[in-house]
């Protein structure tokens, strides 16, 4: 396990809001600092804010007050190509999964690793040792539109970390999936945690954070509290 | 993997996934330029007649009497007041009669009970080679008929008029056809990459979340109005050239299209065809991606 507190931070948030028109307050005077290489669990009920955070941080949207830095650099000034080189060190695993539903799951996978320039080789080997893990190989040639939610799910999953990213960022991982393949997918999201990568799980589902040695904290009305300090060393 | 290979392939994907779109628009650019050139081509070959006709246009100014030499010096004078001219020929009654009865050959005994004088003396002006505008022309015509003892100037003024007119008209035509080529090529091209990425929106959200620039989003659409571009314009310029072809064999015959060489467009004059072609679906593509990538 990484020591989670190493000097370098991957998220700073301070004081961070987010308003939806015409006056929906989906987070307020939001601060944290995860550090790099750290597992951090964002529980909450549904509503509560977390998909609004984790779009912040991967710049799907930006906020309306205070300042998000990844990595040292503030998102909200990053623009063109910086700003495309920094989303491909941030893996992300939507809610919505946003798969490419009329391609395969290979394609669905691989399409993170492209946009990076990898060679085809390294992509085909990425793709099918993640297929594995996350017990998807008989897949690989499937059309990403014909599997079920929690195939989907898991596809989504795999290409949020095909790209080695540096943070990763999952929402609602294990939303359709049954006992044997939540911990097959908190594997997967350990292992890469372990590889140096920050992890950050939005989730209601208790059973995944219940004996986590990681922080918690609790998104309530749009405002972050703490539940549990990480003991993770 | 490379840029180049990514922008490939991904180009590629588009082409097979929107090709009845992407043909509807490579006819109609197609169409388009073969539209424009035609004008064109028509237009340049009817200058080129109009020079040929210019080569042969004279003025013959028909005399009262016939001038002496002295008054032949002071007309040669006057007409060279106008301008510099190529030829100035005085013609005498005498060699009027003659040349008349050379043209009438075996029928010259018809002339046989007319007086030797009976036709006009005249002086034929031949006009420097820029002084062929129809403008200058008439006002030297004008002028030559005011000059003393002028009875009538003649240069086919009716022909060359309809001639000036009609390459007027030709002109317009070739303008309008080339805005029809822009609109098209530019509002067609931008059309068909709008609906490709309407049809693809999802996925080039997606590209961009993953991280894509800008660049490995827009190449593959610049390049897909390049080839629109470069094929349309193409194959418009080589159904310009089999028409061009059929009407040459077709019209090859005695009459008067064989009076004429007519040619068909420099290469020079080709390769600029084709590179407007593909800088204008460039720009159409081009527009669209840049309203999406602001989005």
């Amino acid at each position: 396990m990484k020591d989670d507190n190493r000097n370098g931070t991957m998220i700073e948030m301070i004081k961070v809001s987010k308003t939806y028109p015409p006056d929906v307050y989906a987070l307020r005077d939001v601060s944290v600092s995860i550090a790099d290489a750290e597992m951090f669990f964002l529980t909450g009920m549904s509503g509560a804010g977390k998909t609004t955070l984790l779009k912040l941080l991967c710049s799907m949207e930006y906020p309306s007050n205070g300042l998000i830095e990844i990595g040292g650099r503030d998102i909200q000034k990053m623009r063109g190509k910086k700003l495309a080189k920094m989303r491909q060190k941030i893996g992300v695993a939507y809610q919505d999964f946003k798969l490419l539903l009329d391609r395969t799951v290979a394609e669905n996978v691989a399409i993170s690793m492209e946009v990076s320039y990898k060679k085809p080789q390294l992509i085909n080997k990425r793709v099918k040792d993640l297929l594995e893990i996350l017990a998807l190989t008989d897949k690989h040639n499937a059309i990403t539109g014909e599997l079920s939610r929690g195939e989907q799910q898991r596809v989504a999953l795999a290409r949020a970390v095909a790209n080695s990213p540096t943070l990763i960022l999952v929402d609602e991982p294990t939303g359709n999936l049954d006992a044997t393949t939540t911990a097959r997918v908190m594997q997967l999201l350990t292992k890469c945690n372990n590889s140096g990568a920050t992890v950050v799980i939005a989730t209601h589902d208790h059973s995944i954070y219940r004996d986590t040695p990681h922080r918690i904290m609790e998104l309530r009305n749009g405002k972050l509290h703490l539940v549990r300090e990480g003991s993770a060393q | 993997m490379n840029f180049w290979f990514a922008v490939l392939r991904q180009v590629g994907r588009n082409i097979r996934q929107t090709w009845p779109s992407q043909f509807m628009t490579f006819l109609t650019v197609s169409l388009s330029v073969l539209i424009f050139a035609f004008f064109y081509l028509v237009y340049n070959n009817m200058l080129n007649v109009g020079n040929k006709l210019g080569d042969d246009l004279q003025l013959i100014v028909y005399l009262e009497e016939e001038p002496g030499i002295e008054m032949q010096e002071q007309l040669r004078r006057k007409i060279l007041a106008f301008d510099e001219v190529e030829n100035i020929r005085f013609i005498s009654k005498l060699e009027a009669y003659e040349r008349f009865a050379n043209q009438l050959g075996e029928n010259r005994d018809v002339l046989n009970d007319m007086p030797r004088d009976f036709l006009p003396a005249s002086i034929e002006v031949v006009p420097m080679k820029d002084l062929r505008s129809l403008s200058q022309v008439k006002l030297f015509s004008d002028y030559l008929s005011k000059l003393p003892g002028t009875l009538k100037v003649q240069y086919g003024q009716d022909w060359i008029e309809r001639f000036y007119y009609f390459t007027r008209l030709l002109s317009i035509i070739v303008l309008l056809s080339g805005g029809l080529l822009i609109l098209t090529s530019v509002f067609m091209v931008s059309y068909t990459i709008r609906l490709t990425i309407l049809g693809r929106q999802a996925e080039l959200e997606l590209l961009k979340l993953v991280g894509a620039t800008n660049n490995y989003i827009r190449t593959p659409f610049l390049i897909e109005g390049i080839l629109q571009g470069l094929f349309g314009s193409t194959l418009g310029i080589i159904s310009l050239f089999s028409l061009f072809q059929w009407i040459k064999i077709k019209f090859s015959g005695p009459g008067i299209l064989s009076l004429f060489e007519f040619s068909f467009f420099q290469p020079q004059t080709i390769f600029t065809i084709l590179v407007i072609s593909i800088v204008l679906c460039a720009v159409g593509s081009y527009s669209s991606m840049q309203k999406f990538l602001r989005m």
